[in-house]
């Protein structure tokens, strides 16, 4: 709207040179976009590749891919009737969805308890932030060290109980997502944390004031103005934590392989298993396609809730709040 | 009486939950730089070790000079060339960060002022991020061994600038939007060039704004492992991919060197983080957030 402004207050100024001006806009325009184009039309052809790749029947114990026999929907077909596969979907969605939910809590949880300054808080805030500024297949690796079955995590858990307690975090087909889940928030936490802190600290102060003198309960300021004005970041956060999640590998791979057996195969594992374990690429490439076609869906839901809660956001900082400023 | 037993009782909820918070961040963390100092026969002990008595730095020169550590069976492990890992590391990660943070800047720059994109476009670019690169990673690969891209720099190069370029795009724009327009105008009056403009005026006002987007795609191509895993063999090793080689067949995890080579990938990101931690919000929630 503005730049709309200044184009025309410039233009009225050198009226001659209006045409030339505005091609020079044009040109300028495109050589900002040039490099990501390029790069984009560069990487295009991967997209047909896999298409390709998803109707020829190839492995790479095959020669050359160009000759692979055509095989419809055969492949596709193999993939939906594989219930490896709908597992892999489940797991993810429990992986994702739970470990979000987990992040969230514990991080507004800390994010409540911290909003307000208090001495050290600096020092908690740094700290805090610590695992997510972790390598994640360092996670795994540590995670690794700590768990194990003579690890100081059991070691810990006895001291506390009283009897000697050799868990078994990792081997058990039945809890190893779990543990992997704990990772997940662990990792992660932190990335609820600073948002709903800077949700909390960007509130206006004045509903909340005016409340409290009227007389209203602590729980029910923050159930009916706290909630309500954080929507959007509350949105936010679990919607980014919820993508970044489905599309989670270094963790799952790194710590287990998708075992024991399949009990820790999401989505992303069973899609590496499949091409570069079982090295059956046409399979993966039929996989790879549904997922994707899946994910787009699942994207442009989140982006459309996103756009939404963007512009209330924006609408929440464009007014300045009483005692928001920071 | 009873109002201070209920704040006192809120008070030890709050402490009692924040330290519970802080053990459970900072143990795992202790356990890994302890690891790192240990020496092998302590590693797998039951009880474990919590502070040991025989510090060392072997696993340091193991992983990190290549040095021959004393048991012939993992005498494999420090053949990886380690430093040359550390090199390609940071080659990588800053090569591919300037050219996103330079090419993002400049596409919020135009979407900031001249519009180059709309709404409904900037927010497809998210696309690039969020769908999973594992779903065209085999493509990928024979794409790229096809033109003799596999294995090299160039190529994780090029997907690292694609997949980080939505967060420097958002977040730059985020910086740029909040500068007045009236600084472009004046330029413009007395007689400077779009890039001119961009380079004399608008630049240094967002070169805080900027060294945080750099700082913060740094800290994501650095621990980048997937895509790293899947697009590098021999001649490119990464950190994080090196990380998962000591893992032996027969020996079982090496904790002191996996350890000792986590530590020094961590550390970085540690300082970088605590150095950007007021820009970490605008970064992930890609600028929406502000603090």
């Amino acid at each position: 709207m503005t730049a709309s402004a200044t184009e025309t207050a410039a233009g009225t100024g050198a009226a001659p040179a209006r045409g030339s001006r505005s091609r020079g806009i044009r040109i300028f325009k495109w050589t900002l976009l040039t490099p990501l184009f390029s790069l984009f039309f560069f990487l295009m052809p991967v997209f047909l590749l896999q298409l390709y790749f998803s109707l020829h029947s190839w492995t790479i114990y095959l020669s050359s891919w160009w000759d692979a026999d055509y095989a419809g929907f055969d492949l596709f077909r193999e993939v939906l009737t594989e219930s490896r596969f709908y597992w892999a979907f489940a797991r993810s969605f429990l992986f994702a969805g739970l470990s979000t939910v987990g992040c969230f809590i514990i991080g507004f949880g800390l994010a409540l308890l911290m909003y307000r300054p208090f001495r050290g808080h600096s020092v908690f805030y740094v700290l805090f932030i610590l695992p997510m500024l972790t390598v994640p297949i360092v996670i795994s690796y540590t995670a690794d060290m700590l768990l194990f079955r003579s690890g100081p995590i059991n070691d810990i858990m006895s001291f506390l109980a009283g009897t000697e307690i050799r868990f078994t975090w990792l081997a058990n087909p039945n809890f190893a997502i779990f543990t992997i889940i704990m990772l997940e928030i662990w990792n992660w936490t932190p990335f609820a944390f600073i948002i709903m802190l800077a949700g909390l600290s960007s509130l206006p102060a004045e509903p909340v004031e005016a409340a409290r003198i009227l007389g209203a309960s602590r729980l029910r300021i923050f159930w009916e103005i706290q909630i309500p004005l954080l929507r959007p970041v509350i949105f936010l956060a679990l919607i980014l934590r919820f993508l970044e999640a489905m599309a989670e590998f270094p963790k799952t791979w790194g710590l287990l392989q998708g075992g024991p057996g399949t009990s820790t195969e999401t989505i992303p594992v069973y899609l590496y298993i499949v091409t570069w374990r079982a090295f059956n690429v046409s399979k993966g490439a039929a996989a790879s396609y549904l997922v994707m076609l899946l994910m787009i869906v699942i994207i442009l839901s989140a982006i459309y809730v996103l756009r939404r809660e963007k512009k209330a956001l924006d609408a929440l900082y464009e007014k300045p709040a009483g005692g928001g400023e920071a | 009486m009873n109002r201070r037993t209920k704040r006192r009782i809120a008070a030890a909820f709050r402490f009692g939950f924040l330290g519970a918070s802080l053990f459970a961040v900072g143990f795992p963390i202790y356990w890994m730089i302890i690891t790192s100092f240990k020496p092998d026969n302590e590693w797998f002990t039951w009880p474990p070790i919590y502070w040991s008595e025989n510090w060392t730095l072997d696993n340091y020169r193991v992983v990190w000079l290549g040095i021959q550590a004393r048991i012939t069976a993992q005498e494999a492990f420090t053949m990886q060339k380690p430093l040359q890992a550390l090199k390609h590391s940071l080659a990588l990660a800053l090569i591919s960060t300037t050219l996103s943070v330079a090419f993002g800047t400049l596409i919020a720059y135009g979407v900031s002022r001249y519009r180059i994109l709309s709404d409904r476009r900037m927010f497809n670019l998210l696309m690039l991020r969020m769908i999973p690169p594992i779903v065209v990673a085999a493509p990928l690969t024979l794409y790229y061994s096809a033109l003799n891209l596999l294995d090299t720099l160039t190529g994780l190069v090029i997907v690292y600038v694609i997949t980080t370029i939505p967060y420097t795009v958002w977040m730059t724009k985020s910086f740029i939007d909040e500068i007045p327009h009236e600084m472009e105008q004046a330029a413009e009056i007395l007689g400077a060039s779009r890039w001119q403009t961009i380079w004399e005026v608008i630049f240094p006002l967002i070169r805080s704004g900027v060294v945080a987007t750099f700082l913060f795609i740094l800290i994501l191509t650095w621990s980048e492992y997937l895509l790293a895993l899947i697009l590098s063999k021999v001649d490119v090793v990464t950190l994080p991919v090196q990380l998962s080689k000591y893992e032996g067949t027969t020996e079982g995890r090496v904790y002191g060197y996996q350890a000792a080579l986590a530590v020094g990938v961590t550390l970085p990101l540690i300082v970088i983080g605590c150095f950007i931690r007021k820009h970490l919000v605008r970064g992930f929630t890609f600028g929406m957030v502000k603090r």
